[in-house]
């Protein structure tokens, strides 16, 4: 009877080793899927999904760890949930790109006409401040303290716009853009104390 | 400044307007006509000689 017992054991390990050999290729196989499939959209995942991504590069590791130990069904259940994770991620990746894309051209169109009327702007000002600093006295409705205002803001004016142009030209659109209406509503500010009417 | 500037200012003659006059409004002093003179010679022969209507820009 001990004897019977010991081939029933015998014989339900290698059941079971080989059951678990034979789950190894599928195993092995789905984690090299797992793997080709976040590859092709990982550098688009590190900016548009950093925190989905992370959690998906967890599953491989435990997926890994499992390899590791040789528990290949653990492996090949847990594959298909992960694999919807995926393509889940996949879809989120994609939705958001085509919307950083579309701010990125709603931007590129708002920076052309910001940078077509801001110079047009700083020209028509300077020529201005140019004249009036040569003045005797003022206009009269332009006091002193708005003179000196406007001569302050016109500077401040300027070089937020070079900061703008140059974080347009490091690829910075949508900061650039910001900071370009600020210095536009300033502009504009600064024609009204100026007295000048814009033509158009 | 360029003409087709849209932030240029511009002002439309009215009888009994100057140069002079008209730098002192925008400016504050007559003397800076000359400003306003170099602006427009492109329609103005003459500092002295100014006609209603004629549009002027303010520099």
């Amino acid at each position: 009877m001990r004897i019977a017992n010991v081939f029933v054991a015998l014989a339900a390990t290698t059941l079971m080793l080989a059951g678990c050999a034979s789950q190894k290729e599928p195993a092995e196989k789905a984690l090299a899927q797992v793997e080709s499939s976040v590859a092709e959209f990982r550098a688009d995942a590190e900016k548009y999904a950093l925190d989905e991504l992370q959690g998906v590069d967890e599953s491989i590791a435990r997926l890994k760890n499992s390899v590791a130990n040789k528990d290949y069904s653990a492996v090949v259940k847990a594959a298909p949930a992960l694999n919807s994770t995926i393509t889940a991620l996949k879809e989120t990746i994609a939705t958001r790109k085509a919307d950083a894309e579309a701010m990125m051209a709603a931007a590129q169109s708002e920076w052309t006409d910001l940078s077509a009327k801001v110079p047009q702007m700083v020209e028509a000002i300077q020529s201005r401040v140019d004249t009036l600093g040569k003045s005797r006295k003022l206009p009269k409705d332009m006091d002193k303290a708005t003179w000196e205002t406007v001569k302050t803001d016109f500077e401040t004016m300027k070089t937020e716009w070079t900061d703008a142009t140059a974080q347009f030209a490091s690829g910075q659109a949508g900061e650039a853009v910001r900071k370009a209406r600020e210095v536009k509503a300033k502009g504009d500010q600064i024609l009204g104390q100026l007295g000048m009417t814009p033509s158009a | 400044m360029s003409t087709d500037n849209p932030y240029a200012q511009y002002h439309v003659v009215k009888k009994g307007d100057t140069l002079s006059k008209i730098a002192e409004e925008y400016y504050g002093d007559k003397m800076l006509y000359t400003k306003i003179f170099e602006a427009n010679k492109d329609v103005l022969q003459d500092p002295n000689k100014i006609q209603p209507g004629q549009k002027l820009r303010i520099p």
